[in-house]
């Protein structure tokens, strides 16, 4: 085993990673100080949300679909999906039943596909294909050729989810599966398309008094502690952590032009960001 | 279905509406869960522990596999080893990120995997990709003596980004024991090349004692410098629903498989 050690030019690190344990934490922080390589860094991950805007049928799907299209020769973007009422739907049905939070996974992952599909019907016509989580090697290729694809916003974890700290709702849903998206591919943007302006000091759907939040450091938001949320918390902590998205926005799909003006990198809607740099 | 003031189209559920990232929802949804497959044990087999070792090491614990296979259904992870650390090594020169080198790794673990399924396939065990545990697991047990599968969960792209470095925290360990916990299996048996959690490197510190049970909570506060398992296994241990012990033992020394199925208390077991 320790032949590749020996004869293979490896670098000082790599030398320890062969010989040392992973579980080593003056290892683990050895890798700290590698390089970042952004894969695609001209890529905008669009999340749709499923409740907030799929669920609402024609009047909101339409008017947002003509936006991607006419932003389709300008900005490049893998556009993931939320799933909504139909998960909420299965996953209360699921947890009557019993049924652990990996199998919610694999059942919500379905509804976030439905939606997918959905969306990638009404963009065929621009030849936007829809690519499954093993397809994702094929992707670089059509955002060259056809500057955006589609995918199911879930990451694909199956039944490999980690139960959430309580309950059983799956705590890495589609929010989290775009954005580890663009922190793998070291995209340009991560933008959430939802059907508010942003981010609120609480649910303005539930109380119209809740002040609205422009811009907002992720540690200040952690730090709030607040009840609700506009993503799901396992987002902020990987911002946290993250070595290159740095940086989260969420704007209004139901006002025309807020996803364009986030594109063009307009501080529209709420933008929640990492103080500082550590990494 | 049902349509609210605000255009959007619901299908009435105890969730309608709701945000499922609110604090009180989600303590709503605490409830007791089912184990999908209560007999089952998970064996992992550890990647640079056992497999890296070849014939010696491999070929005795699968007889003991085999021997048990009527008394103990099994199915099996397996982990990733030299091959993986040396793949980090290359990517982290390249800067690649986190999720790139989760989807390498994976690779490395697979073929570990397979070549355990090649080796007892004789003896009717099958191996199946994530999409086949998914899928067709019960049945293949039911058809089949036993499955084999990839130890890494199938995060890839999506692993998380690490606390500390840029290393994947889901490594096999981290998978094997997820599938026990998922479908609340019997046991979940980590096979390593050590006798359990020692209070120090035994490789290292020859008057390393072992700790034959410890829980999660001490083996946090204490702090070892390093660990015969992977860190974000406790951190979901303490999470877990069903699969609230796991145990460790030296897969290196006959028998101590079949008396780990059997219950006996050898080895370290963690308990969260």
């Amino acid at each position: 085993m320790t032949d590749v050690a020996r004869n293979a030019p490896l670098t000082s690190l790599g030398k320890q990673l062969v010989a040392g344990s992973l579980s080593d934490l003056a290892l683990m922080r050895a890798t700290e100080a590698t390089a970042n390589y952004a894969i695609l860094p001209w890529v905008n991950v669009v999340k749709i949300g499923g409740q907030s805007i799929m669920d609402r049928g024609r009047s909101a799907v339409y008017p947002l679909v003509e936006e991607i299209v006419s932003n389709l020769g300008r900005h490049k973007m893998i556009l993931g999906t939320g799933a909504g009422t139909r998960a909420r739907h299965i996953y209360s049905l699921a947890i009557d039943l019993g049924l652990p939070t990996g199998v919610l996974t694999v059942l919500g992952t379905a509804v976030a596909w439905q939606n997918a599909q959905m969306l990638h019907y009404l963009l065929a016509q621009h030849g936007i294909p829809f690519i499954e989580p093993e397809g994702f090697n094929t992707l670089p290729h059509y955002l060259m050729e056809r500057h955006a694809v589609i995918c199911q916003g879930m990451p694909p974890y199956k039944l490999w989810e980690p139960n959430p700290e309580k309950g059983r709702i799956p705590p890495q849903r589609t929010d989290t599966g775009c954005y580890l998206i663009a922190e793998v591919f070291g995209a340009r943007k991560m933008i959430y398309v939802k059907d508010e302006d942003g981010l609120y000091t609480g649910d303005p759907k539930k109380n119209a008094a809740f002040e609205h939040i422009p811009r907002i450091s992720v540690e200040e938001l952690l730090e709030r502690d607040l009840d609700d949320l506009i993503v799901e918390r396992a987002v902020l902590e990987f911002m946290v952590r993250a070595r290159n998205m740095r940086e989260i926005q969420f704007v209004n799909g139901l006002k025309p032009g807020q996803l364009t003006a986030a594109l063009n990198g307009e501080p529209v809607g709420t933008i929640i960001y990492r103080n500082g740099d550590p990494r | 279905m049902s349509l609210d003031d605000r255009g959007t189209q619901h299908v009435q559920s105890q969730l309608m509406c709701e945000s499922l990232v609110d604090k009180g929802v989600i303590a709503r949804t605490e409830s007791p869960v089912c184990a999908i497959l209560p007999d089952v044990n998970v064996i992992h087999i550890g990647g640079r522990s056992i497999m890296d070792r070849g014939r010696s090491a491999l070929m005795p614990l699968l007889d003991e596999i085999v021997a048990n296979q009527q008394q103990h259904r099994m199915i099996i992870g397996v982990g990733a080893g030299v091959r993986s650390r040396h793949i980090f090594s290359v990517g982290l020169d390249l800067g690649l990120p986190t999720g790139a080198l989760a989807a390498l790794s994976a690779k490395d673990a697979a073929q570990n995997a397979y070549m355990v399924s090649c080796l007892l396939a004789k003896h009717g065990f099958v191996y199946l990709e994530a999409p086949f545990v998914v899928q067709l697991l019960p049945a293949m047990l039911a058809a089949a003596r036993g499955a084999v599968f990839n130890g890494i969960p199938p995060y890839s792209l999506w692993e998380h980004p690490p606390a500390v470095g840029k290393l994947p925290p889901h490594g096999g360990d981290a998978g094997s024991y997820l599938m026990a916990e998922v479908f609340g299996a019997r046991s979940i048996i980590l096979l390593k090349d050590v006798d359990g959690l020692c209070t120090a490197d035994p490789k290292i510190d020859a008057q390393a004692r072992l700790i034959p049970e410890i829980t999660t909570q001490e083996l946090t506060r204490q702090k070892f410098s390093t660990l015969p398992i992977e860190p974000v296994v406790v951190e979901l241990m303490g999470r877990a629903r069903l699969a609230r012990t796991i145990r460790l033992i030296n897969g290196l020394v006959p028998g101590n498989l079949t008396r780990a199925l059997a219950g006996e208390e050898i080895g370290t077991v963690v308990r969260a």
